[in-house]
């Protein structure tokens, strides 16, 4: 008996087959814009998260208020330097502490001048470290800065390139920041952002006479001892930052943060963007809903003579209302799976030319198990929905005329 | 004759009621979504023209290049001095200059500490009605300081009233960085955002406080009545590249005249506006199969129909014509209520930004060309969503058409 209520609007749907695929295509069409538009979205989630988890959960980040778009750059307000590094070395759960400091630099190079961010970095290899993995550099080839460096810089992947400086900057070669010189020694490798693979990692002290800077630093990260608890830490390396800088509880000039409580600015940002753009995609959803209705509407018609035989055979006004219910829910839920099929296809293209072209570092798609389900059920209710009406008209259809009907 | 094309078409339209209807809320959607994110995205960009429109096209300004995101000034290598704005007042052709620090103060309001961008307000009175005129600083309660080391701030409307958790009032005292300042005027809102939300402080006044001597962040200047604005700004190139000492090609600043300025804000609108419609345009190749779905289901009805039309002289033409005039028709009427909507829809958004953020910038720009624009293309997509199931109805053959 069930059985039937699937063979019958599978035969007519197969009967039909120029309508049935027209309208299937106008589901496909909005779940495929939406399923990609999701996953894209969710890539891109993924790999901030990613990138915020390779900081580790035992870090802490201490930045000074004031900036508050790009944190970690100096403004005259508020600066953080190397007392208070020094206060949260001393603080009681913190294993290391390391600080660093970037600013936007003059780079001039076979006679072109470009301007891109320069890092002064610790010459200590255990801080570097801490600051490294917090940011994820690798050296790619020459070596690393280390004691006693004087005006040697480490620069980042893009620089290999030869379109920034219309020539390749090779190790030993020497560039000219802020009118001073410096012995390239390393490469990084490739990080993925341009901002990360266009800066500069310069000495700390080389830094500060280059660019005036005095002991002040940009940011400073802390790893907390195994077994502490990081929120206690962060309260009490808040606690000594007080203290020792003169300021009342509340009226804090510093942020100290951990690495999700740093993205979770950009996760709201991206989710209002990501909810604009998948409503907006939603549209053409609701436009093959409509599709569907229509489809139904013309089936009823087309079968008026048909629903009166079997009407007269002795069908139930709801056994109507169910076949027409199948087939229009067929119709959503067939439109969405070949639609979540293409979606993820796109998104996964993509993904695949963003790694070609730009980088590892900015889409991570992974199939969710939870949105497949979930589209698949909305589209499904999207068809029996636009069923709903056209398939009552069918049931209420009067057997005698429309046995008569031609 | 041509009458009875539209005559056949519309009357076959108006059988199937309930079909045509649904096939024109398919295209209607689309086009309603199109045209209201266009008119609203133009709104926008007219209206940032505006603001820059408002500075007049006898004005140029000078920045440090190299800079990051933010104001004028933030993270750039070599930032401009007061030598640099000497050497821009001495270019020929240059009428008045100013220059701005635009940098990030602390301020306590009522046990409450904030950050934000403080502006400066040059002291000399020429310069002054300048930053006047450009920033179209209007005051509403109030007045400027009048010394140039006061310990006195004038504030926007957005910063008095919503900055800190109570509405700052004129007279009031605001802690910055630590002077205490007195509030001597609160600015008319402008829809400017960024101008409401601003703090307005006597240049000495910062100077002192933020301990900068030499550093600019902004130098804006008015160009001569009767010069050339890109010859001024030439000139202007010229000398700063002699006094900061670098040579053509490597400058690290940039001068900009307005229209510049706005130039590269459209770009990146642009961009925006591009992505939102092409978006919102896969709606409309939705709502365009659903033409062409009704439209096969026509001639599959029609068949009999169409083979007495052309048994009584109908060539495959007229079969055609008929059915691609149904099709366009269906997309037309589609995109005219669809054109209604998405204006009411712009209108609708325009009024709600208004009364929750009294944003002017959010405006619905309604123009003939969009108007017609949009029908045309409505027209377009129905005819040719139509044509393959035209075609397949011109090319019936009439005796087999007939017994059906």
């Amino acid at each position: 008996m069930i059985k039937d209520y699937f063979i019958i609007p599978w035969k007519e749907m197969r009967r039909r087959k120029l309508r049935s695929w027209l309208t299937l295509i106008g589901i496909i069409i909005g779940v495929a814009a939406v399923i990609s538009l999701i996953t894209l979205g969710q890539g891109l989630e993924n790999a901030i998260t990613e990138q915020f988890a390779l900081l580790g959960n035992d870090k802490l980040f201490i930045t000074a208020k004031g900036n508050p778009l790009v944190p970690g750059l100096t403004t005259d307000a508020v600066v953080i330097t190397d007392d208070d590094l020094e206060v949260i070395r001393q603080t009681s759960g913190v294993k290391k502490a390391a600080g660093s400091i970037f600013l936007t630099g003059r780079i001039e190079f076979n006679d072109n001048v470009r301007y891109f961010f320069i890092g002064g970095m610790p010459d200590n290899p255990e801080e570097r470290k801490l600051l490294g993995e917090a940011q994820n550099y690798k050296i790619m080839s020459g070596r690393a800065l280390r004691k006693g460096d004087n005006f040697k810089a480490v620069l980042g992947f893009s620089y290999t390139d030869e379109n920034l400086f219309g020539k390749e900057i090779e190790l030993g070669d020497k560039i000219l920041i802020q009118g001073n010189e410096f012995k390239v020694v390393g490469f990084l490798d490739k990080i993925g952002s341009p901002s990360d693979d266009q800066s500069i990692h310069i000495p700390l002290d080389t830094f500060s006479k280059t660019f005036n800077t005095g002991d002040e630093l940009g940011f400073l990260v802390a790893q907390i001892q195994p077994g502490e608890n990081i929120d206690a830490v962060a309260a009490r390396i808040e606690e000594e930052l007080r203290d020792s800088r003169g300021l009342e509880e509340g009226k804090e000039d510093f942020n100290v943060e951990t690495p999700e409580q740093l993205a979770s600015t950009f996760f709201i940002i991206l989710d209002i963007v990501n909810l604009v753009l998948v409503g907006i995609a939603a549209i053409s959803l609701l436009v093959g809903g409509v599709g569907i209705m229509n489809t139904m509407y013309t089936s009823v018609l087309q079968r008026t003579k048909e629903i009166g035989v079997l009407k007269a055979l002795g069908a139930r006004n709801s056994h109507i209302m169910y076949l027409f219910l199948v087939e229009s829910g067929l119709y959503g839920l067939g439109g969405g799976i070949i639609g979540i099929i293409i979606g993820f296809s796109f998104a996964k293209l993509v993904e695949y030319l963003f790694l070609i072209f730009v980088g590892p570092a900015f889409l991570s798609i992974k199939v969710n198990v939870f949105l497949l389900v979930g589209t698949l059920l909305f589209s499904f209710l999207v068809g029996i929905l636009s069923g709903i009406a056209p398939a009552r008209k069918a049931s209420r259809l009067n057997p005698v005329d429309s046995l008569r009907y031609e | 004759m041509l009458k009875d094309y539209f005559h056949l078409a519309y009357q076959s339209a108006k059988k199937r009621k309930i079909r045509s209807w649904l096939t024109m809320i398919g295209i209607f959607i689309g086009i309603a979504a199109v045209v209201a994110l266009i008119s609203l995205s133009s709104g926008l960009k007219n209206a940032v023209a505006q603001q820059f429109v408002s500075l007049g096209s006898d004005k140029l300004i000078v920045q440090a290049a190299g800079g990051g995101f933010g104001p004028p000034g933030t993270a750039v290598p070599v930032l401009l001095t007061v030598k640099d704005k000497n050497t821009v007042e001495k270019v020929s052709g240059i009428d008045i200059t100013v220059g701005r620090l635009i940098r990030v103060v602390q301020l306590e309001f009522e046990d409450e500490v904030k950050y934000t961008y403080a502006v400066t307000m040059p002291d000399d009175d020429e310069e002054k009605d300048l930053v006047m005129e450009v920033n179209n600083y209007q005051i509403e309660e109030g007045n400027f300081f009048d010394k140039d080391n006061a310990l006195e701030v004038v504030v926007g409307r957005t910063f008095a009233d919503e900055f800190f958790e109570r509405a700052v009032e004129l007279r009031d005292r605001i802690v910055v960085q630590s002077e205490i300042f007195k509030v001597v005027g609160i600015l008319e809102k402008s829809g400017n955002p960024q101008q409401d939300s601003a703090l307005v402080i006597p240049e000495g006044s910062l100077r002192s406080l933020l301990d900068i001597t030499e550093d600019f962040d902004l130098i804006a200047s008015k160009v001569q009545v009767g010069e050339n604005v890109d010859r001024v700004s030439e000139n202007i190139k010229q000398e700063l590249r002699k006094s900061r000492n670098v040579e053509e090609g490597k400058e690290d600043f940039t001068v900009q005249t307005p229209q510049q300025v706005v130039a590269i804000l459209d770009n990146i609108l642009l961009i925006i506006q591009g992505v939102l419609i092409g978006i919102a345009a896969i709606s409309l190749v939705v709502g365009g199969i659903g033409i062409m779905n009704t439209m096969y289901t026509a001639v599959v009805e029609r068949t009999k129909e169409i083979g007495i039309l052309k048994a009584i002289g109908a060539t495959n033409s007229n079969i055609q014509l008929l059915f691609m005039i149904e099709s366009g028709f269906l997309g037309f009427f589609g995109g005219l209520i669809g054109v209604i909507l998405g204006f009411s829809i712009a209108k609708l958004v325009e009024f709600i930004a208004f009364q929750q953020f009294g944003s002017p910038l959010i405006k619905a720009q309604i123009t003939f060309t969009l108007l017609f624009g949009s029908l045309f293309f409505a027209f377009i997509v129905g005819a040719a969503s139509g044509a393959l199931p035209a075609r397949q109805a011109a090319r019936l053959k009439p005796v087999e058409a007939l017994r059906k």
